[in-house]
């Protein structure tokens, strides 16, 4: 009854507009800054290590792409420990 | 691109992916503002797969074209086809047994400039595609009008060509959603104009739905605004009425009322229904 009400108020998660709408988010980001899924893996890797280099990295670091309006930027949260 | 020039405006109708409606869109919203009584010049640049004749029911009234007007065969005159049912309205032809890398963007833009004095509004139906036959289609335009259909390969392409078009130095580029078909859209299973604009951003100016009238008017050869019937047709009439500067209201789009979501349970509660 809860996951009905869930889907009621929520939508459907699983419909095919959804889909289409998660995989064109992807691709237009990919398409407008000439990137691929590959080349943000790199990206990820390189930029973490550059900043391991120096401090240290704590919990799951993130670099993912955000949008606003037609233009995309690298959004980058790494996590330093404390002492 | 953003100055206005002296006598008419020029856009330019393009989308990317073929097939979406850029000639049907061409063809009734042109019809519909000589009906209300502009001037208006249609220039059909889809050269060696010309469609603009037939949709607009003009095909055999062409004599002369586009190459032959740049080759210097005929006049300009000569070769703008009147339409007898809407004297305002007027069609220049692709030539059809030839190829888009014949002419240049400079000859483009050299006719519209001596058809500017003449017309309110001169029409420019690109070709599919993103080579010299839409850079030939977007040199001498003011403005551009984007049709896409609610489907992601038609969408992506259009984003493609408004990132082209905004780094031509386009500021005025609008939105125009074909076949739409709110059922769908309801049901989940089709992107909403909501959709569209979040992936798009850029102006809405019509939302055209699906409409199996337009099919058997395109057989006829006659602009589907002349069916009072059609919901096509309102919609194509709303787009040439904002161009003008009218501001009409969009239907509402929202699928999220209070009476979707008990239609919702329904379905939630009998999925085989």
């Amino acid at each position: 009854m809860l996951n009905l009400l869930k889907r009621l108020f929520a939508g459907d998660n699983n419909s095919s507009r959804k889909q289409a709408n998660d995989r064109l988010r992807l691709v237009l980001t990919h398409d407008r800054t000439a990137t691929s899924a590959q080349l943000m893996e790199t990206l990820k890797e390189e930029i973490i290590e550059v900043i391991s280099r120096h401090v240290e990295i704590e919990g799951n670091p993130e670099v993912t792409f955000i949008n606003e309006g037609r233009r995309s930027a690298l959004d980058i949260n790494i996590p330093l420990k404390g002492r | 691109m953003g100055e206005q020039k002296e006598g008419a405006q020029v856009i330019v109708v393009t989308s990317g992916k073929g097939g979406v409606g850029k000639t049907t869109t061409v063809a009734n919203v042109s019809t519909s503002l000589a009906k209300m009584g502009y001037k208006i010049a249609v220039m059909d640049l889809d050269i060696g797969l010309k469609k603009l004749d037939l949709i607009l029911g003009l095909e055999n009234r062409v004599i002369y074209d586009i190459v032959q007007l740049i080759e210097g065969e005929c006049t300009l005159k000569q070769a703008l086809v009147k339409d007898k049912r809407f004297p305002e309205l007027s069609m220049l032809p692709a030539a059809q047994t030839r190829n888009k890398d014949e002419i240049q963007p400079e000859q483009v833009k050299e006719i519209c400039e001596q058809m500017r004095a003449d017309f309110d509004y001169i029409f420019i139906d690109c070709p599919a595609g993103i080579e010299q036959g839409f850079r030939n289609a977007i040199i001498a335009a003011d403005k551009a009008i984007v049709v896409t259909n609610p489907e992601i390969s038609a969408v992506r392409d259009a984003d493609r060509i408004i990132g082209m078009l905004e780094s031509a130095g386009f500021t005025d580029i609008m939105l125009v959603v074909n076949r739409i078909q709110s059922e769908m859209v309801k049901k989940g299973d089709m992107l909403s104009i909501e959709d569209l604009m979040e992936h798009l951003c850029i102006e809405l100016l019509g939302v055209v739905p699906e409409d199996k009238r337009v099919l058997i008017s395109t057989n006829k050869g006659e602009p589907i605004i002349l069916n009072e019937h059609s919901i096509a047709a309102t919609a194509f009439n709303n787009i040439a009425a904002r161009l003008t500067g009218k501001e009409i209201e969009f239907p509402t789009f929202e699928e999220n009322s209070f009476w979707n979501k008990i239609r919702n349970l329904g379905r939630n509660l009998f999925p085989n229904k």
